[in-house]
C-alpha cells in the first residue's frame, strides 16, 4: 500500500534520513521503532508529506514524492500529527469539519456522524473549544480529525505522548479497533514492548538508518531491540 | 470653541477617518494572523486601489460600479503576484520573520515608482459616488463620507461572515491557528495564503478607492494610511481583529479631537504619539492577548 | 603581526580596502569622485551603525534615521545659534540622538516581538520627522536649513592649516575616511569584545542566553545607545559636509530605504558589508546616472532581489573578497 525507496531527508545541511527503503502492506498495523533521534518522526512526515524527501514514496503504486501533504490526503492518506495540534480557538466540532475540508458539504456532515461512533467519548465534547480540553480528550479529537478525511492509510505521529495512564488505553483501544476494521496504520511510539504488542509489522531504526523490518512477532523475539536500545549495536556506514 | 455640537461633529469626523484606518488595520492583521508577515506594501494597495478605479473610470470609460470592481479585481491580482514572488518563496527560507518585511519594504518603494512612471505624479481625483448632503444627528455631513462610514461596515460585516461561517473562512482561521496541521487536514496552505494576501490588499484598495474622491490620489498617497494602520494594529493588539476595527475608529476619533485641539499639521504626530504611548502602558493592545516571541 | 590587536588581524581584507580607499585622494584631486566617495563612505558609517543593531544584536529596528537627523539637526544648529566649533557640536548631537534612542527603545526592549519594534521605531522616526518639519521657526521646516558652517580649519602639522570647506574635497575626503576607519576599528573590536560576543549571543538566541544569567535589557540598550550614538555622530558629520538640511534628505523613510539596501546588498551582520554596499550601490547608481529619478526604484529592486537570492549579501560572496570573516551563522 505505502512503498519507501531509498528515502532521505536533510534539515537544512543536516541529514536526519539516509536511505530508507520500506514496504506496509494493505490492511497491516505497523510500528516505527527506534531510540530518540532515530528518525521516527520524520519517516512519518515523509509519509505525509510535510518534509521534502529525496527518494520515492509509492502509495498504491503512484509516485507520491513531490505531492504535498494537502493532496496526500485527497489520495486517502491522513497523518495525525505530533502533541494532538488541533485548533485551539475553535470548537472540536469545527476541528472535525477542518478535517473533513475535502469531502463534500452533505458527505462532510454524514462522516461527522460515523466518526463519532467510530471514536467512543467524541460526542460528548464536540461543543467544547479544543484548547480547553484534556490531553486525552485532544486526542481523541485528533484521531477523530484524522479519520474525517475517511483516510485508508492512518499515520499517527506519536499518539501516546503525554497522555494519562488511563486516556494510554482509551488511545490504544480505538487504534486496535481501527485495525481490525481493515484500516492501514502507521504508528510510532517510545514504548517498545507495547508497539510490538499493538502492531503486524516493525520497522527498527537507528541514527536516521533502517536496522530491521519485519513481523513484529519476529523483530521482537531476536535480540535486535535490545541492542539498538542499549547501544551496543553499531549501524552500518557508522551513523551518528 | 469646543461647545458640545463641535466636538459631537469632530467625532463623527473622526469615525469616517477611523472607518478607513479600520479597513487598512483589518487587511494588515489579517496577513499577520494568517502567516505572521508584516506587510510594508499594504499602503501601496490603497494607492494602486485608487490609481485602477481611476484608470477604469476615465481611461476605459466604465461606469462608477463596474470601475470600482475591475480596480479590487486587479489589485487582488496584484498582491497574489506580490505573495508568489516575494513572501512565499522567503517563507521557506531561514529568518523570513525579518527578510519579508524588507522585501515588502522594497516592494513598496518599487509600487510606489511605478505608479510614479504610470501615472505621474500629478496629483489627481475621482468624482464622488453620491451627492448631496446629508443631516446625522444634527451634523450636515456630505453624503461621500456617509456612505464611506456605511461601506466600511458592511464590509467588516461580510469579512466576519466569511471567516466565521463559510468552508473557505475556516480553512483561512485554521491556517491562522496552525498552518502543519492545516496542511495534515488537506487545506492548501500556501493558497490560503495567497488568497488572504490578495484579500487583505483589497481591503485596503477599496480603502483608497472610496476615499479618492476626498482625497488626492499619487503615488505617495498609501504612506500616511499604512502609518496609521500600524498605529491601529498595536492598539488593537497585533493579529485581532476586533482590535483592528475599534482601534481603528478609536485612533479616528482620537486623532480628530488632537486636531480640533492643536492644528491639522499635527494630525499624524497626534496618532504616532498615541503609539507610543501604548506601547509604555500596554503593549499587548487593548485586544491582544500576549506578545509573541520574534 | 602579533603587535596589531586582534580586531585588526580578524579581517585584513577590510583593513586593505578601507586603507586602499584613503589612497584615493593621492591618485585624483577630481572634486566630484571626491564627492561621491565622501557621501558613500557617510552611508557606509550610518549603515554600519544600523547593522550594530540589526545583524548584530538583531534589534530589527526601522528608525535609525531619526538619529541621524537628530545628530544632524542638533549639530547644526548648535553650530549657527550657538557659535561653537562643528568639531564640538558633532558630540552634542551623538549624545542627543543617543539619549533619545535609549528613551524612545526603553519599552521596547522588554518586548520580543519583531512587527512591534519595527513598527514603533518605524513611528518615532516619523514623529521626529513630524516635529521637524512642522518647528519652522527652528529648523525653517521643509524649506530646509542653510547656512551651516564647516568643520573649522585644524592645524595640522607639517601641513599648517587645513580647511574643510566645500572647496576643499581632498581634506573633507580625508576627515571623513578617518571617521569611517575609526567607526570600522571600534565596531570591529566591540564586536569581537566580551560585550559583543554576548550581544551576537543574544541574537542567535534569547531564551539560550537569559537562561545563562545575561541581562537581555541591558545589552540591548546598550547596544541601540551606541548604534544611536554612532548614527548621531555621523549624521553630524553629513550636516556639516553638505551644509543644508531637509526634514525629507535627513530624516526621510527614503534614507531608511537606502540604509537597508546598502546593509543588505552589502552583508548583514557583517564589519564589512556596510561599506561594500554602499561603494557597490553609490558609486552604481552615479555610473549608471540613476542619480535622479530612479534611484529609489533600484534600491527597492535590489532590496527584493538580495533577500530573495543572496541574502548573506555581497560580503559573503567568496569568490569576490575571500573567506568571510564572520562565522557563517551571522546570517541573520
Amino acid at each position: 500500500m505505502l512503498r519507501l525507496e531509498n528515502v532521505s531527508v536533510f534539515y537544512g545541511a543536516f541529514q536526519v534520513l539516509w536511505d530508507v527503503s520500506l514496504d506496509v502492506p494493505e490492511g497491516t498495523t505497523a510500528c516505527v521503532l527506534g531510540p530518540n533521534g532515530a528518525g521516527k518522526s520524520t519517516v512519518l512526515k515523509a509519509m505525509a508529506g510535510l518534509v521534502p524527501v529525496r527518494g520515492r514514496v509509492l502509495y498504491r503504486g503512484q509516485d507520491i514524492s513531490r505531492l504535498p501533504a494537502a493532496r496526500r490526503v485527497g489520495l486517502g492518506m491522513s497523518l495525525i500529527l505530533e502533541r494532538r495540534r488541533l485548533f485551539t480557538g475553535m470548537t472540536a466540532r469545527e476541528n472535525l469539519l477542518l478535517g473533513g475540508y475535502l469531502l463534500p458539504r452533505v458527505r462532510r456532515d454524514e462522516r461527522l456522524r460515523e466518526v463519532v461512533s467510530l471514536v467512543p467519548g467524541v460526542d460528548a465534547l464536540l461543543g467544547k473549544r479544543a484548547g480547553d480540553l484534556s490531553g486525552g480528550q485532544q486526542q481523541l479529537i485528533a484521531i477523530a480529525r484524522g479519520l474525517m478525511a475517511e483516510p485508508s492509510l492512518l499515520l499517527l505521529d506519536e499518539p501516546f505522548l503525554g497522555l494519562s495512564p488511563k486516556a494510554v488505553n482509551e488511545v490504544e483501544a480505538i487504534i486496535m479497533s481501527l485495525g481490525r476494521a481493515g484500516m492501514t496504520i502507521v504508528f510510532n511510539e517510545q514504548n517498545v514492548r507495547k508497539s510490538l504488542a499493538m502492531s503486524d509489522r516493525a520497522v527498527l531504526l537507528e541514527g536516521g538508518r533502517l536496522i530491521a523490518a519485519g513481523p513484529s512477532a519476529e523483530i521482537g523475539a531476536g535480540d535486535i531491540v535490545q541492542r539498538v536500545y542499549f547501544g551496543t549495536h553499531v549501524a552500518q556506514g557508522g551513523a551518528a | 470653541m469646543m461647545t458640545p455640537m463641535f466636538l459631537w461633529e469632530q467625532v463623527l469626523n473622526g469615525l469616517i477617518a477611523g472607518s478607513m484606518y479600520a479597513l487598512m488595520a483589518t487587511g494588515l492583521s489579517l496577513i499577520w494572523g494568517t502567516m505572521r508577515v508584516l506587510n510594508f506594501a499594504h499602503g501601496e494597495f490603497f494607492m494602486l486601489g485608487a490609481f485602477f478605479a481611476l484608470t477604469a473610470f476615465e481611461l476605459l470609460e466604465l461606469p462608477l460600479a463596474p470601475a470600482i470592481a475591475v480596480a479590487l479585481l486587479g489589485v487582488f491580482l496584484a498582491a497574489v503576484l506580490v505573495h508568489r514572488v516575494t513572501v512565499a518563496p522567503l517563507m521557506r527560507q531561514r529568518g523570513w520573520d525579518f527578510s519579508t518585511i524588507a522585501a515588502t519594504l522594497g516592494v513598496s518603494i518599487v509600487l510606489q515608482d511605478i505608479a510614479l512612471m504610470t501615472w505621474g505624479e500629478r496629483f489627481q481625483s475621482l468624482p464622488y459616488f453620491v451627492e448631496g448632503i446629508v443631516h446625522v444627528a444634527g451634523v450636515r455631513l456630505p453624503a461621500q463620507r456617509v456612505l464611506i462610514l456605511l461601506a466600511v461596515i458592511i464590509v467588516v460585516a461580510g469579512l466576519v461572515t466569511l471567516l466565521r461561517f463559510t468552508r473557505f473562512g475556516m480553512a483561512i482561521r485554521a491556517v491562522a491557528s496552525d498552518p502543519e496541521a492545516a496542511s495534515a487536514c488537506g487545506i492548501n496552505t500556501p493558497a490560503i495564503h495567497a488568497a488572504t494576501f490578495g484579500i487583505a490588499a483589497m481591503l485596503a484598495a477599496l480603502a483608497g478607492i472610496i476615499l479618492a474622491p476626498i482625497i488626492a490620489i499619487n503615488p505617495w498617497m498609501g504612506v500616511p494610511p499604512i502609518l496609521k494602520a500600524f498605529v491601529v494594529v498595536v492598539l488593537g493588539g497585533l493579529g485581532s481583529l476586533p482590535g483592528a476595527v475599534i482601534g481603528g475608529y478609536l485612533l479616528g476619533i482620537i486623532e480628530a479631537l488632537g486636531v480640533a485641539a492643536f492644528s491639522s499639521e499635527w494630525r499624524e504626530a497626534v496618532a504616532l504619539t498615541v503609539l507610543i504611548i501604548v506601547i509604555w502602558l500596554r503593549p499587548q493592545g487593548l485586544f491582544g492577548q500576549r506578545i509573541r516571541e520574534a | 603581526m602579533r603587535l596589531l590587536p586582534a580586531w585588526l588581524r580578524a579581517s585584513p581584507r577590510l583593513w586593505s580596502g578601507v586603507a586602499l580607499l584613503g589612497l584615493v585622494p593621492l591618485i585624483t584631486r577630481d572634486a566630484y569622485v571626491l564627492q561621491v566617495l565622501s557621501l558613500a563612505m557617510i552611508w557606509a558609517i550610518f549603515a554600519s551603525s544600523w547593522n550594530l543593531a540589526v545583524g548584530y544584536a538583531g534589534l530589527k529596528t526601522f528608525g535609525h534615521q531619526a538619529f541621524f537627523g537628530i545628530g544632524a539637526y542638533v549639530s547644526a544648529l548648535s553650530a549657527m545659534h550657538g557659535g561653537l566649533s562643528p568639531w564640538v557640536t558633532m558630540w552634542f548631537g551623538a549624545v542627543a540622538a543617543a539619549v533619545v534612542g535609549a528613551l524612545v527603545c526603553l519599552p521596547l526592549l522588554r518586548i520580543r516581538s519583531l512587527p512591534h519594534l519595527a513598527i514603533v521605531t518605524l513611528a518615532f522616526a516619523e514623529i521626529v520627522r513630524i516635529l521637524c518639519s512642522n518647528l519652522v521657526d527652528l529648523t525653517r521646516g521643509e524649506l530646509g536649513l542653510a547656512g551651516i558652517p564647516p568643520f573649522t580649519p585644524l592645524s595640522v602639522p607639517g601641513l599648517g592649516l587645513v580647511s574643510f570647506g566645500p572647496a576643499d574635497r581632498a581634506s573633507t575626503f580625508v576627515l571623513i575616511w578617518s571617521c569611517l576607519a575609526a567607526s570600522l576599528a571600534f565596531l570591529g573590536w566591540l564586536v569581537r569584545s566580551r560585550t559583543g560576543l554576548i550581544i551576537q549571543a543574544i541574537r542567535d538566541s534569547q531564551v539560550a542566553a537569559e537562561s545563562l544569567g545575561v541581562s537581555l535589557t541591558r545589552y540591548k540598550l546598550f547596544t541601540l545607545t551606541i548604534s544611536a550614538f554612532l548614527a548621531g555622530a555621523v549624521g553630524a558629520v553629513y550636516a556639516h559636509f553638505v551644509l543644508v538640511l531637509t526634514p525629507t534628505s535627513a530624516l526621510g523613510i527614503a534614507l531608511m530605504v537606502q540604509m537597508t539596501a546598502i546593509t543588505l546588498v552589502g552583508g548583514i551582520g557583517t564589519l564589512q558589508g556596510p561599506l561594500i554596499g554602499s561603494l557597490v550601490l553609490t558609486v552604481s547608481a552615479e555610473g549608471l546616472r540613476m542619480a535622479g529619478d530612479h534611484r529609489m526604484l533600484a534600491f527597492g529592486v535590489l532590496i527584493v532581489l538580495v533577500v530573495l537570492f543572496a541574502p548573506r549579501g555581497l560580503a559573503r560572496l567568496d569568490l569576490l573578497f575571500g573567506r568571510p570573516s564572520q562565522a557563517a551563522g551571522a546570517a541573520r
